[in-house]
C-alpha cells in the first residue's frame, strides 16, 4: 500500500484468469464551448478489472471518474488508448447495467414497465418479460409497487427500481454512478446493504463510482484512487474485509479505519493541492499562502 | 393546470383558506355564482336600456325560440364542422411538423424562424388572400380556421421535442436503444404534455377563428348569425348566440382537459415530479 503513484498495475487479476475490463492508456479530452483549447478529463489511464470484481473509482471532483465510467459503457470514447470489455471494444447495451444517481426513471411508465424497459428495447416476449421483471422487482423487494408511478416512490426505492430496472437484462457488468448520493444517510447505508446482498446472490462485475471514502471501503474488493486534473490512477487498493460483510461491523474492524484514514489522507493532499478546487491550500499547512489571495 | 373547482380527486396542490371545497358544495357556488351573474345582467339591462341589452328573461325567449326553429343549431352546426375541420387539419399538420423539427435539430433550426414570423403576424391580414384563391366558401373558412390553430400545436409540439430530458435519453442510449426508438420512447412521450397544452391552446383559436371567418367571408353559421342580428339591433337572439359561442367553447376545453389528464395521468399521482 505504497503512496506512489501505482499505474498500469494489473488490478484483481487472480492467477490465469483473463480479465473482464480492461482498460488501456485512455487519454481523453473534453472541448471547451467556444474554445479551442480542451480541458484533459483522463491521461494515459489504465486498469484491469477481474471478473466478478466489486471495484470503487474514489478520488475528488475532476478526477474523470463519471467519464471513465461512461467510456466503460460505451457512451463516449477515448481519444487515445483502448477499452476492451470481454476482448471487445465496448457498445451501449443489455450486458452492462447503469445506474445514475439521478434515478432516471421514466415518469410516464409504471414501475413494471420502467423495469421493463431495456428488454423491450430489445424485443423481448411479453411473457418473458414479464416473469423477469417480477423476479427482479421481488429481488428489490418491490414487487407489489408494480403498477405505481415514479413520483409515488420514495428516493430509495425509486433507486431500487433504477437498480432492478439495471439487473433485468442480467448484465455481467453494473456499473453505477453514485448511485446513493441522492439519498439520506439512512436510506444511504440500507441500500448500501441491500447491493451487497443482491451482488452475492447474483455476481457481477461492479464499477462503483462514489464520493464516500466509507461506501467505498465498506462495498469493494478493490478502490481506485484517481487523482484530478487531469484524472490519473493514483493507487490502487486492496480491501481485505471478508465477504459476506453484513454479517459483522464492517467499519469497526482496524484494517476499514486504516484504509479509510489513508484514503481520505491522500484525497485532502489532491484537493488541497488543486488550484481548481474550493479548498486550495485549505489544509491548514499553508494558511499564508492563502491570505496572500 | 386544475382550477381549483374542478371535481376530480387530485391532492390539492395549493394550500387555500376558508371552507375546503368538496365535490357536492362546489356546484352550489357555481350555481349561486351564475344567480348572481343573472342578477347584475338583470340590472345592467334595466340600466342601460333593453335595446342594447336584453333582459335574462327576453334572452330565454330567444333561446328557445331560435332554438325551436332551428336557426341556432343549425347555424352551430355549420360553425363546429367548420371550426373542427380546420382544427384536425392544423392537428394533422402541426404535430408531424413539430416533431420533426424537433428530431432533426438542422430542420428545426432552418425553420423556426419562419413560424415565429408566422406566429406574430396576425393571420386576420391573410383573409383577403384567401378569400381571393379560395372564395368565400367552406374552404376559406376551413383555411382561416387552420391558420389560427396550426401555430401554437407546432410551437408547443416543437418546444415539447426541444425539451426532452437529456438524463433520460442517455439512460436510454446506456441501454442500448438506437435513436428511432429514443425518439419513440423518451421524446415522444415527454413532449406530450406540451403537445396536449398546445392542443388547448390551438382549439380556442381555432373557434375564435371560426367566427372571425364567419364574419369575413361568407356570412353564416354563428359568426354569421352575429352579424345579421348585430346590425339589426335583434339584441336577444345575438344574446343568444354568444352564449352559444361560450357553451361550444367550455365543451371543447373540458373535452381537452378529459383527453390531458387520461394521457398525463401519471403527472396528476402526486405534485412532486420524477
Amino acid at each position: 500500500m505504497s503512496s506512489t503513484t501505482v499505474q498500469s498495475l494489473p488490478v484483481s487479476t487472480s492467477a490465469a484468469e483473463e480479465p473482464a475490463i480492461t482498460v488501456r492508456n485512455i487519454t481523453k479530452m473534453f472541448k471547451r464551448h467556444r474554445s479551442h483549447e480542451g480541458i484533459l478529463a483522463l491521461r494515459d489511464v489504465s486498469l484491469d478489472i477481474g471478473k466478478n470484481k466489486f471495484i470503487s473509482l474514489v478520488g475528488p471532483s475532476g478526477c474523470g471518474k463519471t467519464t471513465l465510467l461512461r467510456m466503460l459503457n460505451g457512451l463516449i470514447r477515448p481519444d487515445e488508448g483502448e477499452i476492451l470489455v470481454h476482448g471487445q471494444p465496448p457498445v451501449p447495451g443489455t450486458h452492462m447495467g447503469f445506474v445514475f444517481q439521478s434515478f432516471r426513471l421514466l415518469p410516464w411508465r409504471t414501475i413494471h414497465e420502467n423495469v421493463a424497459y431495456p428488454l423491450q428495447l430489445h424485443g423481448m416476449g411479453k411473457d418473458e418479460i414479464h416473469e423477469r421483471v417480477m423476479r427482479y422487482l421481488e429481488m428489490v423487494g418491490l414487487r407489489k409497487f408494480a403498477e405505481s408511478y415514479p413520483s409515488e416512490l420514495s428516493g430509495g426505492m425509486k433507486q431500487r427500481v433504477a437498480l432492478a430496472r439495471a439487473l433485468v437484462s442480467e448484465p455481467d457488468i453494473l456499473l453505477m454512478d453514485e448511485p446513493f448520493a441522492a439519498l439520506d444517510a439512512q436510506t444511504r447505508e440500507f441500500m448500501q446493504f441491500e447491493l451487497m446482498k443482491i451482488w452475492h446472490q447474483r455476481k457481477a462485475v461492479v464499477v462503483f463510482v462514489t464520493h464516500s471514502v466509507d461506501e467505498a471501503v465498506l462495498l469493494s474488493d478493490e478502490i481506485v484512487l484517481l487523482r484530478p486534473r487531469p484524472g490519473q490512477v493514483s493507487e490502487v487498493l486492496k480491501v481485505d474485509l471478508p465477504h459476506p460483510r453484513w454479517d459483522y461491523d464492517a467499519r469497526a474492524r482496524p484494517e476499514f479505519v486504516e484504509l479509510r484514514r489513508h484514503l481520505w489522507e491522500r484525497i485532502k493532499e489532491m484537493v488541497a493541492a488543486d488550484p481548481q478546487s474550493e479548498f486550495f491550500n485549505r489544509d491548514g499547512k499553508s494558511d499564508h499562502a492563502a491570505a496572500q489571495d | 393546470m386544475s382550477s381549483p373547482g374542478e371535481a376530480h380527486p387530485l391532492p390539492q396542490r395549493r394550500p387555500h383558506w376558508g371552507p375546503r371545497l368538496s365535490h357536492v358544495n362546489i356546484n352550489v357556488w357555481r350555481l349561486l355564482a351564475f344567480l348572481v351573474f343573472l342578477v347584475v345582467w338583470w340590472a345592467v339591462a334595466k340600466m342601460v336600456g333593453q335595446n342594447f341589452v336584453p333582459t335574462p328573461l327576453e334572452t330565454w325567449q330567444a333561446a328557445i325560440q331560435t332554438y325551436s326553429n332551428g336557426t341556432v343549431p343549425r347555424a352551430a352546426m355549420d360553425s363546429i364542422l367548420v371550426c373542427l375541420a380546420g382544427y384536425v387539419v392544423a392537428a394533422i399538420v402541426a404535430i408531424p411538423v413539430g416533431l420533426l423539427m424537433g428530431g432533426f435539430r438542422v430542420l428545426g433550426s432552418t425553420l423556426e424562424i419562419y413560424v415565429d414570423a408566422l406566429a406574430a403576424t396576425p393571420r386576420v391580414s391573410f383573409i383577403p388572400l384567401i378569400i381571393v384563391f379560395l372564395g368565400l366558401g367552406y374552404e376559406a373558412k376551413i383555411v382561416v380556421v387552420f391558420l389560427g390553430a396550426v401555430m401554437p400545436i407546432l410551437i408547443n409540439t416543437y418546444a415539447g421535442v426541444l425539451n426532452s430530458d437529456g438524463e433520460l435519453i442517455e439512460m436510454a442510449r446506456s441501454a442500448g436503444a438506437k435513436e428511432s426508438q429514443i425518439f419513440r420512447t423518451i421524446m415522444l412521450p415527454g413532449a406530450l404534455p406540451y403537445i396536449i397544452a398546445g392542443l388547448r391552446v390551438g382549439a380556442s383559436l381555432a373557434l375564435i377563428n371560426t367566427v372571425v371567418a364567419e364574419l369575413y367571408t361568407a356570412v353564416k353559421g354563428l359568426g354569421g348569425l352575429l352579424s345579421i342580428y348585430g346590425n339589426t339591433f335583434r339584441m336577444a337572439p345575438y344574446f343568444v348566440v354568444v352564449f352559444t359561442l361560450a357553451i361550444i367553447g367550455v365543451c371543447l376545453m373540458q373535452s381537452l382537459k378529459v383527453l390531458e389528464r387520461r394521457m398525463g395521468r401519471w403527472r396528476y399521482n402526486s405534485s412532486e415530479r420524477n
